[in-house]
């Protein structure tokens, strides 16, 4: 079993490195098509033509674009990715203190999602073929129709801003000192003892992580629903009926482990999609996360920096892919002797 | 495609004729495609008759009603109905014109991502082989960055406006059409009646286009009328961080961009243009998941 599985995540890894070179290549290209002169974002407004083309021939912009590019990929190979024009900061170093923050947000907005879509999808199968499945069925098609970031104005407004019952703004109460270590509160915390700050972080977490949740869960639901309705058509549960198992055992021990794995293959990949969702939740929650950062990036144009943050979607993206698949292999007995 | 065979209208009937008909049948018993079409159609046409609906100028600032409550809480006005934004412009009347915006990018984009995965679906499960998996190794690659992500990059790339925002939605979800629609195309393709119309000796380009494409149309329908509703979102979420139409124009995303630093003092101006988005988006839904059960046989009968 650990044989095969190194062979998966070596064949994964092995596919994602020209996958992440190509896609380097798309977001340089792409936002070097920007109509706007990065120049005129560095110089100020009184510099000569002459300044300019010193500046121009410092940052290698004289030079064609392809050289642009393998200057640009050389320096990231050795973990340079340039400087953040806004923020005056390595585009590394700002991204090492918000990734932490978004994957601990993704985390547990997951965490929260099979929360609600297990026991959701068992819900729609075990009532199958009633009105209460039509009218569970309109549900999740209405919860489709609702996007993470209106999902994140409704709960600030209502549990936040009207209710009062949780924070609904940044990772702790200003105030509270963020302790140097992983960057992921929730472990830091534990590992300083600071229940008090501990409970703080995760109240910060609930809201957001519920908005990503909620606008996720619906798929899974689905998934599981009709992969539930097809496991019910197995021998196995008909051997299972015939045993005299009642449905509720057979359920739960036998069909909801089968029905695992196109579950789990669904998440994978739709992953980037509850990632990608943290643009604007985070900034709806003033959460200070990469998809924060990008947004703010993007308004003050800092390409260096929006260049990064794309770049670390896509490996973080890539990367849950491959842990999906490994978990796969571990889950799935066939695939294990192969 | 040098070949005209007189005959080819005999394999036309050969295929069940009442089709449509029976399609459009159950469409209309589907209280889905009911209630979603109503929608769609309500909306439709709050977009078109936008200056004769909307109640005041969505641009006209009157600066002695900021921020007014709608019309049935205590300080609201009749004049206002849903009341004003920060500047005192009629929420309202800005909602009805968003529509436009929202379903002018909604219907173009989906039709550009339709054309787009479409094409490249057929010619890839059509021809399989090399371009089969090129085709497909460009919609797995596409996929492995997350949608917004890419649209954001695309949009900071391209420039503001409505048709860039176009643009990058057509080159985000087209990914979508061509992965479902290419698995059906390669179900279709192995039919006898596509062997049939190749020992007819009929071109390629014939067969995909009069053998094939019909019998996945009602699949590219379903795709085409849900991705209406995530362009809509899409849309929003550009117009939100900035990217989309210039600020004078009335649209969804911005309206709750700049509702929001006010959501405190006037939290109707955020929730109305949401509700207005979730509504129509459902609409679509609806629509869409009518017309799945509705266009597919096998799913028809199952439901009933």
């Amino acid at each position: 079993m650990f044989q095969s599985l190194i062979n998966v995540a070596a064949k994964r890894l092995a596919g994602a490195v020209p996958t992440v070179l190509l896609l380097s290549m798309v977001v340089f290209f792409v936002l070097r098509a920007l109509p706007a002169d990065p120049l005129a974002l560095l110089l100020p407004p009184n510099a000569t033509p002459a300044d300019a083309e010193v500046v121009r021939k410092a940052l290698g912009l004289d030079r064609s674009i392809v050289v642009q590019y393998l200057i640009w990929l050389r320096d990231a190979l050795s973990g340079d990715l340039g400087n953040s024009i806004a923020y005056r900061e390595p585009v590394t170093r700002l991204l090492a203190n918000s990734l932490p923050a978004t994957l601990e947000l993704s985390f547990i907005g997951l965490a929260f999602a099979l929360l609600i879509s297990i026991p959701g999808g068992l819900l729609l199968y075990g009532t199958r073929g009633t009105i209460i499945e039509n009218i569970l069925d309109v549900l999740v098609v209405c919860m489709l129709s609702i996007p993470s970031f209106l999902w994140a104005i409704f709960l600030l407004l209502g549990f936040g801003v009207m209710l009062g019952w949780l924070p609904f703004s940044g990772r702790v109460d200003p105030g509270i000192v963020i302790p140097d270590g992983t960057g992921f509160l929730l472990i830091d915390y534990i590992v300083a003892l600071q229940w008090g700050y501990w409970q703080n972080a995760l109240s910060h977490l609930v809201l957001p992580a519920m908005a990503l949740a909620l606008g996720f869960s619906p798929l899974v639901i689905r998934v599981l629903r009709s992969s539930l309705l097809e496991a019910s058509e197995d021998h196995y549960v008909t051997v299972a009926r015939q045993r005299g198992l009642n449905e509720r055992q057979i359920i739960l021990s036998h069909m909801l482990r089968n029905s695992a794995l196109p579950t789990i293959t669904l998440i994978g990949a739709q992953f980037g999609f509850l990632f990608g969702g943290t643009l604007l939740v985070e900034t709806i929650f003033s959460y200070p996360g990469i998809g924060n950062l990008m947004v703010q990036a993007v308004r003050n144009h800092d390409l260096p920096l929006i260049q990064g943050i794309a770049l670390v979607f896509c490996i973080t993206t890539l990367a849950i892919n491959t842990l999906v698949d490994i978990l796969y292999v571990v889950l799935n007995p066939k695939l294990r002797r192969a | 495609m040098s070949y005209s065979i007189p005959s080819s209208g005999a394999l036309e009937t050969a295929r069940p004729p009442s089709a449509l008909t029976e399609a459009l049948r159950h469409s209309v018993r589907s209280p889905r495609v009911v209630i979603g079409g109503t929608i769609v159609i309500a909306m439709v046409i709050c977009a078109v008759f936008a200056p004769q609906i909307a109640p005041n100028d969505p641009a006209n600032q009157d600066l002695l009603n900021m921020l007014l409550p709608p019309m049935w809480a205590e300080g609201g006005s009749a004049d206002y109905p849903f009341g004003t934004d920060s500047l005192g412009r009629c929420i309202l009347s800005q909602m009805i014109y968003g529509a436009r915006v929202a379903l002018f990018v909604g219907f173009v984009a989906a039709i550009g991502a339709t054309l787009l995965g479409t094409s490249l679906a057929l010619f890839a499960g059509y021809f399989g082989g090399w371009i089969d998996r090129a085709i497909s190794h460009l919609v797995d690659l596409w996929m492995s960055l997350p949608p917004v992500v890419l649209s954001v990059t695309l949009m900071v790339g391209f420039g503001t406006g409505v048709g860039n925002v176009i643009l990058a939605i057509v080159l985000v979800d087209w990914t979508r059409f061509c992965r479902v629609v290419r698995s059906e195309v390669m179900v279709v393709a192995r039919k006898d009646f596509v062997a049939a119309a190749k020992l007819l000796g009929f071109g390629h380009l014939r067969i995909i286009l009069r053998e094939i494409l019909p019998s996945v149309t009602p699949l590219i329908i379903t795709l085409f009328t849900l991705q209406v509703g995530i362009g809509i979102i899409v849309e929003a979420i550009l117009s939100f961080v900035g990217l989309s139409v210039p600020a004078d124009v009335p649209a969804w995303g911005q309206m709750i961009a700049q509702a929001r630093n006010y959501m405190y003092q006037a939290p109707w101006g955020i929730v109305l243009p949401v509700l207005a988005m979730i509504v129509t988006v459902l609409g679509f839904n609806l629509l869409g998941e009518g017309l799945r059960v509705a266009l597919d046989p096998r799913l028809r009968r199952r439901s009933i």
